[in-house]
C-alpha cells in the first residue's frame, strides 16, 4: 500500500461535512457521576476550575463533591479510523478506538481523529465497580464517505440488557460527532473482551477490539476471614491478585498479563482504504498478531512508531499494549487469553512452561458441586469471542520461553520472509529475587 | 411509523392475558422433527423411510447451491418427499428399537450413480440389504436383476441406548457426500418423557423450551463442480476443491441468514421448500432453555450467544456427570458441567447446554419506571415485583425474583424500580436496528423515526446468536448473513406458544 500524506483535504471535508449536515446538538458529551469538568475522570474534590460560576452554595476548593462515589469507574473511548505498522514495517490501515478519558470533551473530536489504536485500550475493572463508558464517534478522517456509526460490544457481559449490548441490529449505535454512554455494574469477575458490533466482519477485522476483564471482590476481602489474603493490587498482604472468588486462594497469582489474539488481512485492509469493494468471502489472516502486534514487536516496550498519516494521542505510537511477559522464577503468572480473530480458531502453545486453565468464557473452571475442572496443558485451541485464565508455574525455571500459534504457518508477518513473526512472544523469566 | 402495543389503557387487557395464559400451563416449544412409525419394540420398531436425492438449496444473497439430501418417504411424507437440508430430524426415545430404511434415488445429469448409505455416531447400528462399504452397508440407485436380495435399499437398525443430541451422515465418501448435504439430527429423549415437564437427561435437566443449532458450511465451487463433472471427475481433484476446502455459505438448520429467521416449512416461500427448518429461538425471563448444538459439517464454530452465559450439560450424548453423587435431583445441575459465553462447536461433535436470562443484577428496573421522566413519552407500565415464593418450588420462602402469575415473573426485585441510569443520545444522533422497538425496556415500546424498527413487534429484548468468526456472518462476500439467528427474549405478556 502506498502511504498517502492525504488527510487534510478529507479532514476539511469531514469538518464541512460535520458542520453541513450533523444535528443540531449533536455534540461530544461524557456521562460519569461525579465529573464535575467533563473529562470522564470522577472529582472527589472541587478545584479552582470546577467550582461553578456563579456559585449560589458557596463552594470553596477542597470542598468535597457530593456526587462522587468510590464504585464509580468512567471511560471515554473515542472511535473511529487510524493507522498502525505491521511487523514487518508496513503501514496499515485500520479501524480502532482510543483512550481519551482526561482529555476536555471539547477537544475530543479533533484529538480523537486518527488516533485509534490496535488493540483497543484495555480495559480493567472491579466487581463491583459501577462502569459508565462514554463512546463518542469522531468518523472516518480517511474514508469520508463512510458515516459508519459505532458500539461498544462488552462480549461476554453476564445478564446483558439490549440496549447497553452494544448490538447495533437490536439497539442503538452512535453516529459521528455524537456519543453515547454504556453502563455495567460488574457483578462478575473474569476475563471479557469488548468490540464494536457494527457491521461486525468489516468492522472487527479492521481492528475494533481489545481486552477487558474484571477482578474479584476477594481481591478487596480476602478469603477465608483472613486479613493477610487481601491482595497486594488492592493494598493487603496477600498475593497480588486471584483470579476468581475461589474461596482457597487457588487462583493466586503475581504477576498478570491480558494477551489477544488477532489478525488482519492486508488485502481486506487496502480495499478499505482504497475505497474498493471489501473481500469477505477471501478473507484470512495474514498478519496473524498478539495484542495487534507481530513478533518482534510483540516484545518491544514501545510500539512501533505509528504511520505518518496516524496522530497518535502521545504522539508516537498507535500500539500501546506490547505482548512480552515477564516474571522472576517462582512467580505465579496470570494470563488473560482472548481470540478476537474473525476467520479461523488458533492454537496457542507454551512449550516450556506448562499452562494450568483456571478459568474459561469469565468462570472460574469448577463444577456446581466444587469439583475442580482445572487442568494442565501445554496449548489451548480457542476460536473467536473465547477466552482462558491460565496460570504459569515458573518454579525452577529461567530465561526465555515461548508462546505462540503452533499453527506454525502463522508465524508471519505478511508475506515477508525475513524470519519468525507474527503470533509469538517471550516469556522472560528472571532469576528469583 | 410508530410503534406503541400497551397503552396504559390496555394495561388490565394485557395481565388479564398473561394470567389466563400462565392459568392455561406452558406449553413447550419443541423442535421440528419427524417421529417414524411404529411403538419401538423390537417386532414393532420406530420406522422412517428415508430416499436420497438431489436438488438445490436456495442462500439469502439470492443464490442456489445443488445439493443431495436426505428425503422423508415415509408415508405420509414430513415435506412432500423432497430432500432437504439438513435431512429429516428424527425424534426418538430411549430404549425405542429405530428402523430406518434407506433408498437411493440419486439421478446425476452427468449420470453418474453415486452409492449412499448413513452412519449413526454414537449408535450400536445393524445395517442390511444394499452392498457392503467401507463404514457401512450403502445403496445403489438400482436393484441388480436376478439377486435375492435388493441392493438399492438398505435397513439400519438400532437401539436408542442413550438420551441425547446426535446427528447422523453418510458413510459412503463422507468428505464429499456430507458437503454435499447428507447430514442430518437425531434427537433420542428420554425414556418415560414428558412433554408437559421435558428433561433432556432425565432429572437435573429440566427445560422449558428447546432449540436445535445445527451449524454447517458449504463450499459452492465443489458443488458446482460435482453438478457440472460428477463425483468421480478428475476436475473435481484438479480443482484441489476437497483438499483445499473454503467455505464461502454457513447455515444454521440448513439455512442462511436471515433465511433462518423464516417460518419453518411451506410457509417460509417457495424458495427455502428444500430447507425446511428455521432457527428463531424466542423465551421468557427465567425459563430454561435447551440448546442442542450440532457441529454438522467440517469446521469448527465458536457460537457465542448474547445475552448470559449458557451451562454446557452434555457432549455427544452423554450428561457431563461422574454420577458420584447418585442420580440427579431435579434443579441439579451435572456436577461437571460448566458455563460459555462462546459455545465450542466442533465437526461431529454435539453439545448441549441450558441457557437462561433474568436481567439479574443491572442495577436498574429492566421493566422501566413508569415515571421516569426521560421516557415521559412512551412511559413503560406500571408493574410490582412480588416476591412471595420460590419460583421453583411454588412455596415460601421468596427467591428474589418476581412470583409467576404476578405483573413481572422473574423480574429480579432488588432492581425493582431502579431508574434508567444513563440519559439517551437525541434520536437523529442514533442509528436504530431493526430489532429495536424504541424502548429500553423489556415489553414496551416506544417511537421511532420513519423506517426503523419493526422487527420486534412485542419489545422484547433481542440478542444476535451467531458463529464468532465472524467471517460466517456473510453469504459469499454479502454481509450480513451466514451464521446468525437472533433470540428474543420475550416479556411475560406475550404468548410465544
Amino acid at each position: 500500500m502506498e502511504t498517502y500524506r492525504r488527510y487534510l483535504l478529507p479532514l476539511l471535508l469531514l469538518l464541512v461535512v460535520m458542520f453541513g449536515t450533523l444535528p443540531v446538538g449533536a455534540a461530544i458529551s461524557v456521562q460519569c457521576p461525579g465529573d464535575l469538568d467533563g473529562d470522564a475522570i470522577p472529582d472527589p474534590v472541587y478545584t479552582a476550575e470546577t467550582i461553578p460560576d456563579p456559585n449560589p452554595d458557596g463552594i470553596l476548593v477542597g470542598d468535597p463533591n457530593p456526587d462522587f462515589d468510590p464504585n464509580v469507574t468512567c471511560m471515554h473511548l473515542s472511535s473511529g479510523d487510524g493507522y498502525i505498522t505491521m511487523g514487518d514495517g508496513r503501514p496499515m490501515y485500520m479501524f480502532g478506538f482510543s483512550d481519551v478519558t482526561g482529555i476536555p470533551e471539547d477537544n475530543v473530536f479533533i484529538d480523537g481523529q486518527l488516533s485509534h489504536e490496535f488493540p483497543s485500550p484495555p480495559i480493567a475493572l472491579r466487581e463491583g465497580d459501577v462502569f459508565w463508558l462514554t463512546l463518542s464517534n469522531v468518523g472516518m478522517v480517511d474514508r469520508p464517505d463512510l458515516f459508519d456509526p459505532h458500539t461498544v460490544h462488552y462480549h461476554g457481559f453476564p445478564q446483558s440488557s439490549n440496549i447497553y449490548d452494544g448490538l447495533p441490529e437490536s439497539g442503538l449505535s452512535i453516529k459521528m460527532g455524537a456519543s453515547l454512554t454504556y453502563y455495567y455494574l460488574n457483578n462478575d469477575p473474569g476475563t471479557y473482551m469488548y468490540h464494536c458490533h457494527v457491521e461486525a466482519t468489516e468492522h472487527m477485522q479492521m481492528g475494533m477490539l481489545g481486552s477487558l476483564y474484571v477482578d474479584p471482590i476477594q481481591n478487596q476481602t480476602g478469603f477465608g476471614g483472613d486479613p493477610n489474603t487481601i491482595a497486594g493490587k488492592e493494598g493487603g498482604p496477600g498475593p497480588t491478585g486471584y483470579v476468581y472468588n475461589d474461596g482457597d486462594g487457588s487462583t493466586a497469582y503475581d504477576v498478570e498479563f491480558a494477551l489477544q489474539l488477532g489478525g488482519f488481512d492486508s488485502a481486506f485492509h487496502d480495499a478499505s482504504v482504497n475505497t474498493q469493494p471489501l473481500p469477505f468471502a477471501l478473507m484470512k489472516a495474514d498478519y496473524p498478531m498478539i495484542n495487534g502486534r507481530g513478533y518482534p514487536d510483540t516484545v518491544a516496550p514501545v510500539g512501533p512508531p505509528a504511520p505518518p498519516e496516524a496522530r497518535p494521542l502521545d504522539g508516537f505510537s498507535t500500539q500501546k499494549v506490547n505482548a512480552l511477559i515477564e516474571a522472576a522464577a517462582g512467580d505465579r503468572v496470570l494470563l488473560r487469553l482472548s481470540n478476537l480473530e474473525v476467520t479461523r480458531y488458533f492454537t496457542l502453545g507454551s512449550p516450556g512452561i506448562p499452562m494450568r486453565v483456571v478459568g474459561k468464557d469469565a468462570k472460574l473452571l469448577r463444577g456446581p458441586d466444587g469439583i475442580d475442572l482445572s487442568y494442565t496443558t501445554h496449548s489451548l485451541t480457542f476460536g473467536g469471542g473465547m477466552s482462558y485464565d491460565v496460570i504459569l508455574d515458573t518454579t525452577g525455571m529461567s530465561g526465555t520461553h515461548f508462546l505462540y500459534a503452533t499453527d506454525l504457518n502463522f508465524l508471519v508477518n505478511g508475506e515477508t520472509d525475513d524470519g519468525i513473526g507474527g503470533m509469538l512472544t517471550e516469556i522472560r523469566i528472571a532469576p528469583a529475587p | 411509523m410508530k410503534y406503541k402495543l400497551f397503552s396504559n389503557s390496555h394495561s388490565l387487557f394485557v395481565w388479564a392475558a398473561v394470567l389466563l395464559f400462565l392459568l392455561a400451563g406452558s406449553a413447550t416449544a419443541a423442535i421440528d422433527g419427524i417421529s417414524g412409525t411404529g411403538t419401538g419394540t423390537p417386532a414393532d420398531p420406530v420406522t422412517f423411510d428415508l430416499t436420497v436425492k438431489m436438488n438445490a438449496i436456495s442462500t439469502a444473497d439470492g443464490g442456489s447451491v445443488v445439493f443431495w439430501g436426505y428425503a422423508d418417504t415415509s408415508v405420509p411424507p414430513s415435506n412432500a418427499n423432497r430432500p432437504q437440508y439438513p435431512g429429516p430430524t428424527l425424534i426418538v426415545e430411549q430404549g425405542q428399537t429405530v428402523e430406518i430404511i434407506l433408498t437411493n434415488e440419486l439421478e446425476l445429469l452427468t449420470g453418474a450413480t453415486p452409492n449412499v448409505s448413513i452412519v449413526f455416531p454414537g449408535q450400536q447400528v445393524t445395517a442390511t440389504g444394499g452392498v457392503s462399504g467401507l463404514l457401512t452397508r450403502e445403496a445403489q440407485t438400482t436393484d441388480v436383476p436376478g439377486t435375492p436380495e435388493d441392493e438399492s435399499l438398505v435397513t439400519y437398525t438400532f437401539i436408542a441406548t442413550n438420551p441425547g443430541t446426535y446427528m447422523y451422515h453418510s458413510g459412503t465418501r463422507p468428505e464429499l457426500q456430507v458437503e454435499m448435504g447428507l447430514l442430518g439430527a437425531l434427537i433420542v429423549r428420554p425414556a418415560g418423557f414428558n412433554p408437559l415437564n421435558p428433561t433432556a437427561y432425565g432429572p437435573g435437566t429440566e427445560y422449558d423450551r428447546e432449540f436445535l443449532f445445527l451449524l454447517s458450511e458449504m463450499d459452492p465451487l465443489i458443488h458446482e463442480t460435482v453438478f457440472a463433472y460428477g463425483p468421480d471427475a478428475p476436475e473435481l481433484m484438479e480443482t484441489d476443491a476437497l483438499s483445499d476446502y473454503f467455505s464461502k455459505y454457513w447455515f444454521m438448520n440448513g439455512r442462511t441468514a436471515p433465511d433462518n429467521m423464516g417460518n419453518a416449512g411451506e410457509s417460509a416461500g417457495s424458495l427455502l421448500l428444500y430447507q425446511p427448518y428455521n432457527s428463531l429461538p424466542r423465551m421468557h425471563p427465567g425459563e430454561r432453555m435447551l440448546m442442542r448444538v450440532i457441529g454438522g459439517n467440517r469446521e469448527m464454530h465458536p457460537f457465542h450467544h448474547h445475552g448470559n452465559h449458557a451451562r454446557v450439560i452434555a457432549r455427544d450424548g452423554r450428561l457431563l456427570d461422574t454420577g458420584t453423587g447418585g442420580p440427579l435431583a431435579p434443579g441439579e445441575d451435572p456436577d461437571l458441567s460448566f458455563e460459555v459465553f462462546t459455545i465450542n462447536s466442533v465437526p461431529g461433535e454435539t453439545v448441549d447446554a441450558i441457557f437462561e436470562w433474568t436481567g439479574k443484577g443491572l442495577n436498574w428496573d429492566v421493566y422501566g419506571v413508569s415515571d421516569d421522566p426521560q421516557f415521559a413519552t412512551d412511559p413503560p407500565l406500571p408493574h410490582d415485583c412480588t416476591d412471595l415464593v420460590d419460583n421453583e418450588t411454588g412455596v415460601a420462602p421468596p427467591d428474589g425474583y418476581g412470583d409467576p402469575g404476578t405483573d413481572t415473573p422473574w423480574e429480579y426485585c432488588a432492581d425493582h424500580l431502579k431508574m434508567f441510569p444513563t440519559l439517551l443520545p437525541q434520536k437523529l444522533d442514533l442509528a436504530f436496528g431493526g430489532w429495536y422497538g424504541g424502548s429500553p425496556f423489556l415489553g414496551s415500546m416506544g417511537a421511532l423515526p420513519p423506517g426503523e424498527g419493526g422487527l420486534n413487534p412485542n419489545g422484547g429484548f433481542s440478542y444476535m446468536w451467531h458463529s464468532h468468526t465472524e467471517k460466517e456472518l456473510t453469504n459469499f462476500d454479502i454481509f450480513p448473513g451466514g451464521m446468525l439467528t437472533m433470540l428474543i427474549i420475550e416479556g411475560w405478556n406475550v404468548d410465544i406458544d
